[in-house]
């Protein structure tokens, strides 16, 4: 239970923090897409199945703010935390690199399906989408979770990092 | 009977990559249903997440206001300047625009034009930005419990902003004028033609479709058309900046430089449309909808 209004909180704080917060640390008009890095985060440290239903929670409650497809945003978020979850099993030691790397490919796909998925675009919007919100926001992202797992490790001396100590 | 054991590891994994296959199979097979199911859950969420989002908003707001009226005061001479010597020249164009709408005023009472009722408009507040880089959209403080419907035209006394896509309980989400994904009818103010107001991925604004006779050219203002939309006519969209003709196309397609600078809109006025107006809204494939 206790667990459970973590969650709920989490993902209720994460809408002002994204819509109103992030957009003053922009680069260029990128801003991190913090659903996604918390998603995977809980993935990771807490199984897929954690970082399934918490992804699509927050999917689905950043969507109400976004004029994006509701489709895409459970699917990229929701996918994010399972594929974190999976992916963490076979990493016997969790790193903020290792972490950067995962949601460096995690958001690379994620942007992909959305920017493919767009039936307006021509060819040369499309390139343009990827190369200046795509790569940008997943380096964005990569840094931003090595960043958050650096910090929760340094202020809560987070143990549970190894494979074994994380699924036992 | 068969259970799933979710504090086994291979149990957990088994469920959470079922409910995936669901969900997959669900969004794709059942796009309306399953979406509609989450869409009725909206209103009560939206509720609950405008407590945090307000708070932070107006924390937001207050801590730039200080930063603008106390610490960024760099260059208020020279912009103090700048805006007297345009007070001054807007005067004489105010004297000038009295004398035209007198003398349109005396010719449409003796033509009997039937006044044009004015929109009722809600002032609405700027509280985040879309939370994807992917779409320009902006959210405001007001939503279906202040009467904001989807489609619904956006506006500032310079001009367009764009237009209601999305509503909750107490938010609503307002598709710019330059996203790629919004279309706009537009006027060309002197040689009356018509077109589509599009956005560009750049964040810039382009009147597309406009037909290949007409004399359009740099600095000609572009309005709203009103025929179609949730904009009544004539409201400044922007003004032309560069014109592309291809040889063989069917029309022309000019580059806008929009009169509202949409990044940095603080307060917005919504037009209620007349009742039956927002359903013929020109709308583009995949926006406003939720199906894959």
């Amino acid at each position: 239970m206790k667990k459970f209004l973590l969650y709920c909180g989490l993902t209720l704080l994460l809408v002002p923090v994204q819509t109103t917060l992030l957009p003053h640390v922009a680069i260029w008009g990128i801003k991190p897409d913090l659903g996604l890095v918390v998603a995977a985060l809980v993935g990771l440290l807490e199984g897929e199945l954690e970082g399934l239903l918490v992804g699509l929670a927050i999917g689905w409650v950043l969507n109400l703010y976004s004029a994006g497809d509701l489709w895409l945003s459970l699917i990229t978020t929701g996918g994010a935390g399972l594929f974190a979850g999976l992916v963490g099993r076979q990493v016997a030691q969790v790193t903020p690199m290792i972490l950067a790397i995962g949601l460096l490919v995690l958001s690379l796909a994620g942007g992909l399906v959305a920017v493919l998925s767009m039936k307006t675009a021509t060819v040369t919007d499309t390139w343009w989408m990827v190369q200046s919100v795509v790569v940008p926001q997943a380096c964005f992202d990569a840094v931003l979770g090595a960043g958050l797992l650096w910090f929760l490790g340094q202020r809560f001396m987070l143990q549970r990092l190894g494979t074994f100590d994380r699924y036992s | 009977m068969w259970m799933v054991n979710v504090r086994s590891p291979y149990g957990a994994r088994r469920l959470a990559l079922g409910l995936f296959a669901f969900l997959l199979a669900a969004l794709f097979l059942f796009p309306g249903q399953s979406q509609g199911l989450l869409e009725y859950l909206d209103g009560p969420v939206g509720q609950l997440v405008r407590l945090p989002l307000e708070a932070v908003s107006s924390l937001d707001q207050g801590i730039s206001n200080v930063w603008q009226q106390y610490v960024a005061l760099q260059n208020v001479e020279e912009e103090n300047h700048r805006l007297r010597q345009e007070i001054d020249w807007l005067r004489g164009q105010n004297s000038q625009l009295r004398e035209a709408a007198a003398a349109t005023q005396r010719l449409s009472a003796l033509l009997q034009f039937k006044e044009q009722a004015l929109p009722t408009m809600i002032a609405a507040q700027v509280i985040g930005r879309d939370s994807s880089n992917r779409y320009k959209s902006v959210i405001l403080n007001k939503g279906d419990s202040d009467g904001i419907q989807k489609d619904m035209g956006v506006i500032t006394p310079s001009g367009v902003v764009g237009r209601v896509v999305k509503t909750t309980g107490a938010t609503s989400v307002v598709l710019l004028v330059t996203d790629p994904n919004n279309a706009i009818a537009g006027l060309i103010q002197r040689t009356r033609d018509e077109g589509i107001v599009e956005g560009t991925p750049q964040g810039r604004a382009k009147l597309k479709y406009i037909p290949m006779l007409s004399a359009v050219k740099e600095g000609d203002h572009v309005v709203t058309s009103g025929l179609v939309g949730g904009f009544p006519r004539g409201i400044a969209i922007g003004t032309i900046t560069g014109i592309e003709r291809e040889e063989g196309a069917l029309f022309q397609t000019a580059d806008l430089s929009a009169d509202v600078d949409v990044n940095h809109v603080e307060e917005v006025l919504i037009i209620q449309a007349p009742q039956g107006q927002a359903s013929e809204t020109i709308q583009k494939p995949g926006v406003g909808k939720s199906q894959p």
